[in-house]
């Protein structure tokens, strides 16, 4: 009885805050079929890890700190002959699956120009976490946030001004 | 001029409403919590678990032996030795699995998960790995003494070059299973290293370090399968 009520509070919550869950499958998702597993993936490790989660915290800081630790640890698979680094990747267009203004297009390429961790600062940035909450989601100190903020900025304003 | 730009990208972001709008429905949600998870911890937890039952079985194959063999003390003795280490291993490896780190943990750092499964899987892991790998060696003696019984009926006294060439199959069959398991498993670590890597660039120095040792290991280990294989051939021309 009291797992059912925690399964329909998780699936509550969840439904409430699943913007967050499109939000990093979007960041992070190479294409449509990544950003299914992803999201899948994101949805479970959520569950499992629900038991963690104290009801006097925010839900969202708590959900994107899950999810972002799940995204930055999903790898991928070795190839046949273990090279994969030759293999094509078919380019996506994020407007096939989103609806999407001009400059969050551009913004996209942007941030696949960008490495696992930048892009989990540069969302948190983004979605205007605090420095303390960054720094608590990476683990790293705030110091070190804001000056990785600088040169991630400085990053992808340079990749954002030769895409316009 | 850079930051005006970004800042008409964060303002964008924040009025973009197709995340908004792009809505799950409880049922699919429910659907993706009955799917099942693609995480490295499974894929790990998985080859341990398929290394468990070929153990099992190489188990029920050295019992077979020993029925086989009755008569022959020596056998019975090397087959029960066998049967221990494969009892131990079996032991080990499924240990191992009840260890192995989760994806990702609500109150832990993206930095502490990182820290964690690499640790694991490069300190612990690999050596199951090694203990994995030996379920080929067994494979090939398991194989070689029923071809043994099957064909006449004993085992046959060895002469040199029977130990020889037995011992190459056993040597190779394992440092093969070996070598390709750390491939494909490092092949995944090394993701996750890189992002620990971006994370603390200062700690690159010590990774490097690690690299550089295992590659050592690899060249030696290499090198001697080498030594062996040029040995034996060295040793077939100067007697046939």
């Amino acid at each position: 009885m009291a797992h059912e009520r925690t399964h329909r509070h998780f699936l509550e919550l969840i439904h409430t805050h699943q913007s967050i869950i499109h939000k990093i499958c979007f960041v992070y998702g190479k294409n449509v079929a990544d950003q299914e597993d992803l999201q899948q993936e994101i949805i479970l490790q959520l569950w499992k890890s629900f038991t963690s989660f104290q009801e006097n915290a925010a839900f969202s800081t708590w959900m994107y700190r899950v999810a972002l630790n799940t995204a930055i640890n999903q790898t991928r698979r070795p190839g046949l002959l273990l090279d994969t680094s030759s293999s094509p990747e078919i380019p996506y267009d994020p407007s096939d699956s989103y609806q999407l203004s001009e400059e969050i297009q551009i913004l996209y390429r942007a941030i696949s120009g960008l490495r696992k961790v930048e892009k989990a600062i540069i969302l948190l940035w983004l979605e205007e976490k605090s420095y303390e909450e960054i720094a608590e989601a990476i683990g790293i100190s705030v110091k070190n946030v804001s000056v990785r903020l600088v040169r991630i900025r400085t990053k992808l304003a340079e990749i954002i001004s030769k895409l316009q | 001029m850079k930051s005006i730009d970004l800042d008409t990208i964060k303002a964008a972001w924040k009025k973009e409403s197709a995340f908004e709008n792009k809505n799950l429905s409880k049922a699919e949600i429910e659907n993706f919590l009955s799917g099942k998870s693609k995480d490295i911890s499974l894929l790990f937890r998985k080859g341990l678990s398929f290394d468990i039952v070929l153990k099992s079985i190489l188990g029920v194959c050295f019992l077979g032996i020993i029925i086989l063999f009755k008569n022959n003390l020596p056998v019975i003795l090397i087959s029960l030795a066998i049967l221990m280490g494969i009892l131990w291993t079996i032991r080990y490896q499924w240990l191992m699995i009840g260890k192995i780190p989760e994806a990702s943990i609500g109150d832990r750092t993206i930095r502490s998960t990182l820290e964690n499964k690499v640790s694991f899987y490069r300190q612990r892991y690999t050596k199951s790995l090694y203990v994995g790998a030996l379920s080929n060696s067994l494979l090939v003696l398991a194989g070689m003494i029923y071809y043994f019984y099957f064909k006449y009926g004993e085992i046959r006294p060895f002469l040199w070059d029977d130990y020889l060439v037995s011992s190459i199959a056993i040597l190779l069959s394992f440092a093969i299973g070996a070598m390709t398991q750390i491939k494909q498993s490092s092949f995944q670590i090394k993701q996750l290293e890189g992002c620990l890597q971006e994370i603390d660039e200062d700690a690159i120095s010590t990774l490097t370090l690690r690299d550089q040792r295992n590659k050592k290991r690899r060249m030696l280990l290499i090198f001697l399968l080498a030594l062996i294989c040029g040995l034996f051939v060295l040793t077939f021309l100067i007697f046939r």
